[in-house]
């Protein structure tokens, strides 16, 4: 029962519960597991488009200390594939999810919608794109956004 | 000390004084029969002899030692409990909190306030303002989801805007099966018991991964009318239960079963317990919540191969040609047939594509070297197609699984056999067979369990058991361009069998596998290659083997089912005899509660032919 000990975890990341946010959180989430739990990881991204893996070494997630970024990229990292396909149409329950992680108000969310949207090539460059880089990509969008920056404050 | 907190005290000690177990004693005996202590202990009544058992299989669920057998003697160590001073995670007030809450109201206790943290904090994360029962539909192909599954959702207040459903928290019940147990074992101990079954809780988001996106499953949401007091008294008992061991079966105490429990819990003299009698199957369940009036709002949640399938039934069939052909890699995204769409068919015809290559991926496993690319591309191309319409979803099925036919089925029949006429009488617990009223239950998808049926020939007057089926399940899956599911069936029990001589009961095991083919929306065709193995020490050699054929149609509508088709048999260890048949079968379908059917076969073995007639009414209950 492996999958409840992940579902256990995800379910801290949902609900914001990160005691300490800082560099590693992802690693220490998923690195070092054993068994059953990548299985799971591998039965749902099998195949799919999205690399699931933090990009921990290079990216500048690790070191992002705003919670929201943390839950956000935590949802990203088991929901990549859905995540790109609302963002690649600018609709959909799993970039709204995005939203309310990230904190997004309603008066801002058609303008977070459609920079994912019009941006969904610099987000997921290549095939390979690990859900930490898009992570980065996103969080770089939103920083240089005259609206939408409050919402990555560190 | 704080003052506040020294006053709670004193109101503590206060109540203690006023109420001192000798002025409870002569009450608690009739209390602890009461239908809401007896809900909130799980207590069953014994099966034989008097007195009550809990269903609890964990000492830590009790205050008293002697608690499981006994209502009063835990009523009581609780009653005392809850009266102790002091606070924290500990005490019984915080490890109990529904107990607490239901024993105050009914006594008249005072509210003394207690400080819980643990508790408090397991509230403010679930943070929950309404109660969804969530059934997962079965789906075809997959015979061990056809029972169907249930679970709760806890839904976050909806006023606010960091509402969000798929962050929601969900509440199920599962047999914790260790990972290594065969299939064998599983099936052994989830029927005689062996497993413990243990509450879990987890976001919504990952239950849709598996049921959506792996299984396939439909979901059907229905949001409890629970007040916010049972809304409060449900999550209170849940945590009583969220690390306490019930023993897990499937047939009765499943994971609908202890749902139900919670649900008596938050609304007391709801009794939806009272309604399991033999076994609890979740789509059951789903109908008694319906039933008593507690849903509020049901919402249809598409499995990822519902709206892939829908999303290409929507193309046109030049698009849809062109959809396989991109799937295939025949057709690059940035061809001019696709790129001279104009943008709302263009934006059409790419989320289907790439729904189906992405349902491919998880079901089919398509390789990523193939997949990743090819959805990279799509998404890319969709990302810039601005005047798009959003993409419409499926509708929901116009009969919901909770509207389809009862699944306890008795049948009564007459019929005729070569010249000797009978009178049968067959009773099915469980579930749905082809020829059924198909609305609410998978189309080409057969579950059988323990189907008897007995008969009663005259001249000379014999009662005969006729066939008794362990388990039999059938998938006629229908193949097209996109895909390419196997048809199958397996079954066991015992029947009789033609020995040459006579007609004995045998043991059988068989099992089949090949292909079906729609003909329209309601009909299909299909072709099995099957193999038969009857063992008994009537047969010459002990036991018989065939490999054979069954082809045939099958045509399923509300108002009638059809299927009929012939069958071809070679038995080759023992009586090295062909048996071959033609069968006919039809139900008229009177409503959801009965249908009228006729039966027709004519059979060739051992160089004889048989007619079998039968007539007769099935009742579902």
């Amino acid at each position: 029962m492996k999958k409840l000990i992940v579902g256990a975890m995800l379910l801290g990341a949902s609900t914001l519960t990160f005691a300490q946010p800082g560099c590693g959180v992802g690693a220490m989430i998923w690195k070092g597991q054993s068994g059953a739990a990548p299985h799971i990881l591998a039965a749902t991204t099998n195949g799919t488009f999205g690399n699931q893996t933090f990009g921990m070494t290079t990216g500048t997630l690790g070191c992002n200390t705003n919670e929201s970024v943390q839950s956000m990229a935590m949802y990203m990292n088991s929901n990549a594939d859905k995540i790109a396909r609302d963002m690649s149409r600018g609709s959909g329950e799993n970039l709204d999810t995005l939203a309310v992680l990230l904190g997004v108000e309603q008066v801002d969310r058609d303008a977070f919608r459609s920079l994912l949207k019009d941006n969904f090539a610099a987000i997921f460059p290549s095939s390979e794109t690990t859900s930490g880089e898009a992570v980065d990509a996103i969080v770089a969008l939103l920083e240089q956004h005259e609206t939408l920056s409050k919402y990555v404050a560190a | 000390m704080p003052a506040p907190l020294r006053l709670a005290l004193a109101a503590f000690g206060l109540a203690i004084s006023t109420l001192t177990p000798a002025d409870t004693a002569p009450n608690t005996s009739q209390l602890a029969l009461e239908p809401g202590w007896l809900t909130l202990g799980h207590y069953r009544p014994n099966r034989f002899g008097n007195g009550y058992t809990s269903q609890a299989d964990d000492q830590n669920f009790f205050l008293n030692p002697l608690g499981e057998l006994s209502p009063k003697a835990e009523l009581d160590a609780t009653l005392a409990a809850i009266q102790l001073p002091g606070s924290g995670d500990g005490h019984a007030r915080c490890r109990f909190p529904a107990r607490d809450r239901w024993l105050r109201a009914r006594l008249d206790l005072p509210e003394a306030p207690i400080s819980c943290p643990a508790f408090e904090q397991w509230q403010r994360t679930l943070n929950t303002d309404t109660v969804t029962m969530v059934f997962a539909a079965s789906y075809l192909n997959s015979p061990s989801s056809m029972f169907g599954h249930t679970f709760l959702r806890l839904d976050p207040p909806s006023d606010d805007q960091s509402t969000d459903l798929l962050l929601a928290n969900t509440i199920s019940y599962a047999a914790d099966a260790a990972a290594h147990d065969s299939e064998l074992l599983f099936a052994y101990k989830g029927i005689f018991g062996g497993y413990p079954g243990i509450t879990t809780v987890q976001p919504y988001y990952d239950k849709l991964r598996l049921y959506t996106d792996i299984e396939n499953r439909d979901l059907w949401e229905y949001t409890l009318n629970l007040t916010p007091d049972e809304v409060d008294q449900l999550l209170a008992h849940a945590w009583e239960i969220r690390d306490r061991n019930f023993d897990y079966y499937f047939f009765d105490e499943n994971c609908a079963y202890r749902l139900l429990a919670l649900i008596d819990v938050a609304r007391p003299g709801t009794n939806l317990l009272g309604e399991v009698s033999t076994h609890a199957i979740p789509s059951d369940t789903v109908r008694w919540i319906v039933d008593k009036d507690l849903v509020s709002e049901i919402h249809y949640r598409p499995s990822a191969a519902t709206t892939v399938s829908y999303g290409l039934d929507q193309l046109p069939a030049a698009q849809r040609q062109l959809a396989a052909g991109l799937a295939q890699g025949n057709t690059a995204v940035s061809a001019p047939e696709v790129s001279q769409l104009d943008a709302p068919s263009r934006a059409r015809l790419l989320d289907a594509t790439y729904d189906y290559v992405r349902y491919q991926s998880e079901a089919e496993g398509w390789p990523r070297a193939q997949a990743a690319p090819l959805s990279h591309n799509l998404l890319r191309a969709r990302s810039e197609i601005d005047d798009a319409t959003e993409p419409s979803t499926p509708p929901p099925p116009a009969i919901r699984d909770d509207q389809g036919h009862d699944t306890f089925r008795v049948s009564l029949g007459k019929g005729r056999l070569g010249d000797r006429s009978f009178s049968q009488l067959t009773l099915r617990p469980a579930y749905h067979d082809l020829l059924d009223p198909p609305d609410g239950y998978r189309r080409g998808a057969q579950l059988q369990f323990l189907r008897l049926d007995a008969r009663y020939y005259t001249g000379p007057d014999e009662l005969q058991l006729e066939r008794l089926i362990g388990v039999e399940i059938r998938s006629l899956s229908p193949r097209d361009d996109f895909f390419s599911p196997l048809s199958w069936q397996v079954g066991f029990g015992g029947r009789r069998t033609d020995v040459g001589s006579d007609r004995v009961l045998t043991p059988y095991l068989e099992g089949g596998a090949g292909g079906s083919w729609a003909l329209s929306p309601a009909s299909q065709t299909f072709a099995l290659v099957t193999a038969d193995l009857e063992i008994d020490d009537d047969i010459h050699r002990g036991y018989d083997f065939a490999p054979g054929v069954d082809v045939g149609l099958l045509y399923q509508s509300p108002r009638a089912s059809l299927l009929t088709g012939v069958r071809s048999k070679a038995w080759i260890v023992s009586n090295q005899h062909r048996q071959d048949q033609l069968y006919l079968n039809g139900n008229v379908h009177l409503g959801r509660r009965a249908s009228v059917f006729a039966e027709f076969a004519r059979e060739r073995h051992f160089n004889r032919y048989q007619n079998l007639w039968q007539l007769g009414l099935h009742g579902y209950f």
